[in-house]
């Protein structure tokens, strides 16, 4: 038989005649005039999946609208900003959203700090072996899911647990991080760190390593090149790890109820209390748009001021 | 020299910070689940298998994570097609609309997962469908789309448009030069983006919370609802699970794709 193509159909092996059989099919359906429209006929299924999504926050935004009828326990039929007013005038939750924002600037700085010279070393290290060994440090926490990882702290920080088991061996008083603030942070930065390593890896190697040489042949030190040449050459990778890692921990729920017990709920902790602790699903929601309209305000503002990064599906699109 | 070795020190002081800093609830979590004692203490009280055999002899768990392995199916069904299609049109296209078209895309992304959730429990509740597992799987799909769409998309834009032109010129129609020549170029983005939808399926919490009931909890959700109680030994043996399922996810990324696909710039 001849390789590749042949225009006599029974000299074609199965599965190219399943494909023509296929083609055939396309041609009728999806005739050539069509094919400008080829792009959008892709785009469909991508476009109704995550529909679902706004359909979601469609019902939540009606539902932030309606106050409960404290008669009935039913949401009211008009629409009124009272939710909006009762969030905006709890302390409470101004109180867990101050809590939470500090949270995302102090994750977000640290787990950069931390994460940058990891993705240095992963790219510019000669061993291809060491790089593996990064890599995998890198996927085994990542692929093991949040709710896993935060227990696994809970056994190392909590009162039994391995931190305060060495003190206590040493004749050091136990220290208290279960539960606490610290304990959350903690538990969010070693979760936030793969994420933001993956996000800078590729624009760390994208840097050649001459551009550094030539840098540290013109006489500057190290840290100079870092500050002056490196950084800013990495800066796509930067605001897209600096992004992701401040809108996820703006936004998560398992670590801060995990690790913080109760004692330090964040937003999502009370959009979740809205509808299945209190009740309250207009309150929970209007809570949750609030989230919504703070995480893509913040979002929009970085990229208005440094474009989108490394976070775009193309190349164009870019700055 | 002193200049190289300032900077050595300064990386790899912080580079294996962060290794111990990341292995070490893993690590941690190995060493509890083989303990014999009834709580997770250390040094652990002598050593057993108990908790591991306890695992089989529980349904509630086995059925939980036969549950989540269905989800994770799901998910990844729904998404390869999906988003694979969806990334060549992006990548691959001249679109109108390309700039809103990419917002709207990204929106799994800049939604809340909280609000997702609550957002996909309102509407499956409206059409019926909640308190079935299936919706679960295509709730992990639609939240985590972008993965599956980034990953495609890196090797879309590898891709030699020419190469599609020589097929076309050649005389292949157009279902066969997407077969034969634009799938098995952007296959090692199907392959990452598949893989990372499975293990995100399988460990999605937050979402799985608000759209699971007893009857159909999911592993991470059962987890969560343990660890609020008492914190046992027989947990740590489930995270060992979920350690093993994440190891063979890397060794399969690492034999069919290499790691390394994440290091390179699109």
């Amino acid at each position: 038989m001849t390789p590749g193509i042949d225009t006599a159909a029974s000299n074609r092996p199965l599965w190219l005649r399943i494909l023509f059989a296929a083609e055939a099919t396309r041609a009728a359906l999806w005739p050539e005039r069509f094919s400008p429209a080829t792009a959008w006929a892709f785009l469909v299924p991508a476009i109704l999946v995550v529909f679902v999504l706004v359909a979601g926050m469609g019902y939540m935004v009606d539902a932030s609208l309606r106050e409960l009828d404290r008669s009935t326990f039913m949401l009211s039929d008009d629409y009124s900003f009272a939710n909006y007013a009762t969030v905006l005038d709890r302390s409470f939750y101004w109180h867990i959203i101050g809590r939470t924002v500090a949270a995302a600037v102090i994750v977000t700085v640290i787990t950069l700090v931390l994460a940058f010279p990891y993705a240095y070393a992963m790219a510019r290290t000669p061993s291809a072996a060491t790089r593996k060994l990064l890599l995998i440090g890198l996927f085994l926490p990542f692929f093991i899911g949040q709710v896993v990882r935060a227990y696994g702290w809970l056994i190392v920080l909590g009162q039994e647990g391995l931190l305060n088991s060495g003190l206590a061996w040493l004749g050091l008083d136990a220290i208290k991080l279960i539960y606490t603030y610290t304990g959350v942070l903690i538990g969010l930065v070693q979760y936030m760190l793969p994420f933001a390593v993956l996000m800078l890896a590729p624009a760390v190697t994208a840097v050649p390593e001459e551009v550094e040489l030539a840098s540290g042949s013109l006489g500057a030190n190290w840290f100079a090149t870092l500050w002056h040449v490196l950084l800013p050459m990495a800066k796509p990778g930067l605001v897209a790890a600096g992004v992701v890692v401040f809108t996820l921990t703006i936004t998560d729920f398992a670590m801060p109820e995990i690790m913080g017990g109760g004692t330090n709920d964040f937003i999502a902790s009370a959009i979740y209390d809205g509808y299945f602790s209190i009740s309250e699903p207009g309150l929970g929601s209007a809570l949750a748009v609030l989230l919504v309209l703070l995480a893509s305000t913040l979002v929009a503002v970085i990229f208005a001021f440094v474009g989108v990064g490394t976070l775009g599906y193309t190349k164009r699109l870019e700055r | 020299m002193s200049r190289p070795s300032a900077r050595a020190l300064f990386v790899w002081t912080i580079v294996w910070f962060n290794l111990v800093f990341l292995a070490l609830p893993t690590v941690v979590v190995i060493i509890a689940s083989f303990t014999a004692g009834n709580i997770v203490a250390f040094p652990p009280d002598g050593l057993s298998l108990r908790w591991y055999a306890s695992l089989f002899e529980t349904d509630s768990y086995t059925d939980a994570f036969l549950r989540s392995l269905y989800v994770a199916v799901i998910c990844t069904v729904i998404s390869l097609p999906v988003g694979t299609l969806a990334a060549i049109a992006m990548a691959r296209y001249r679109l109108r609309l390309a700039g809103p078209i990419q917002v709207y895309l990204l929106l799994p992304f800049t939604i809340p997962l909280i609000v997702s959730g609550l957002g996909m429990m309102l509407v499956f509740g409206e059409i019926r469908i909640l308190g079935q597992l299936w919706p679960v799987g295509f709730a992990a799909c639609a939240i985590n789309l972008p993965f599956m769409i980034w990953a495609v998309a890196a090797s879309v834009n590898n891709l030699d448009t020419d190469l599609e032109n020589a097929a076309a010129n050649c005389g292949a129609p157009p279902l066969v030069t997407f077969v034969t020549v634009t799938l098995p170029a952007v296959m090692p983005g199907v392959i990452t983006g598949g893989l990372l939808m499975f293990i995100l399926a399988f460990n999605e919490f937050i979402v799985s919370l608000m759209l699971v009931d007893a009857r159909i909890v999911t592993l991470p959700v059962l987890v969560y609802n343990s660890i609020r109680s008492v914190i046992t030994p027989d947990l740590a043996a489930i995270a060992v699970v979920y350690i093993v399922v994440a190891l063979v996810t890397i060794w399969v990324l690492d034999r069919l794709v290499g790691l390394e696909v994440f290091l390179k710039s699109k």
